[in-house]
């Protein structure tokens, strides 16, 4: 039985998107309540950070941007842009609706509770 | 840095040979970058982490580097995300950038099973060579977004050297 609660899964390249994108690392921990995923996203600014769930598939999508200190020309933009994408597979008993995503310094947390129905319950046993 | 973005690279290195910036892209056999764990690390044991490739003594990241430079200055700017901008040792020696920090293993709780865990943690040292002399003195260093930059002037301002070299 596999009981990852999160596995790799191959990113669909939207039509748009022709130029290969870099495979960031990323650490992953599974506890009761849920995982959190470390994902290294060097030189990635919040506002061109995507992550978003499709369905079951979590989709981390950024591009890079090259802050020099003067702007570099339009025509240099296919090396300016440099695009990280990376795609995952949740399993049911996480929570896609509750993901919270922090970056900072190039290093995106993520954290995926599991749902209401898989959290680790006590149950108060009556003595009769 | 992938290949197909080194050649890349170097196709627009010709392209904008007569443009004020100049890129230099130090190949992609600079990039990759042992990072060596600390003394007392707190990284997991391999017990403890459920992904097969994981070796904590032997991590390895692309800490990808470019240099640009223009008439007056050269920019260095070296990919290193998740440190603490105090934990930057940056020295210019013998023309080269030496840049060595660094990643601390830090985690908010330990419980729990480590599924994956690619991310290169401990300290690393990194070589960039300069194309030409600076003034070290002067350089100025920034950390954004995981991102380090270094700016240096040059000795010597002027136009990058280009030598024209011809097959016989």
């Amino acid at each position: 039985m596999n009981t990852r609660a999160v596995t790799e899964t191959k990113a669909n390249t939207s039509p748009s998107r022709e130029e290969p994108a870099l495979l960031p690392p990323v650490d992953v921990i599974e506890d009761a309540t849920g995982i959190t995923l470390y994902a290294d996203l060097p030189g990635v600014p919040k506002d061109r950070l995507n992550v978003r769930v499709e369905g079951e598939t979590l989709l981390i999508d950024a591009d890079l941007v090259l802050a020099l200190p003067q702007d570099m020309q339009a025509s240099h933009a296919e090396v300016r842009h440099t695009h990280y994408r990376r795609a995952f597979t949740l399993s049911r008993e996480l929570d896609p609706g509750q993901v919270s995503a922090e970056l900072s310094q190039g290093v995106l947390r993520l954290r995926i509770p599991k749902a209401e129905h898989a959290q680790p319950r006590r149950i108060a046993v009556q003595v009769a | 840095m992938k290949l197909e973005q080194l050649r890349q690279g170097v196709g627009t290195l010709w392209d904008s040979m007569t443009e004020g910036w100049e890129r230099l892209r130090h190949g992609a056999a600079g990039a990759l970058t042992r990072y060596r764990p600390e003394q007392k690390s707190s990284l997991p044991t391999p017990d403890e982490v459920d992904d097969a490739s994981y070796i904590p003594s032997a991590s390895w990241a692309m800490l990808g580097g470019d240099v640009f430079e223009d008439d007056k200055r050269l920019v260095v700017r070296l990919e290193a995300p998740g440190m603490n901008k105090s934990d930057f040792d940056i020295q210019v020696r013998d023309g080269a950038l030496v840049v060595s920090g660094e990643k601390r293993f830090e985690r908010e709780s330990t419980e729990g099973r480590w599924r994956v865990l690619q991310c290169a943690y401990g300290s690393f040292l990194r070589t960039v060579p300069l194309p030409v002399a600076v003034k070290g003195d002067q350089a100025r260093a920034s950390y954004r977004d995981g991102v380090l930059k270094v700016e240096l002037p040059k000795l010597e301002p002027g136009k990058p050297i280009v030598t024209k070299i011809s097959v016989g």
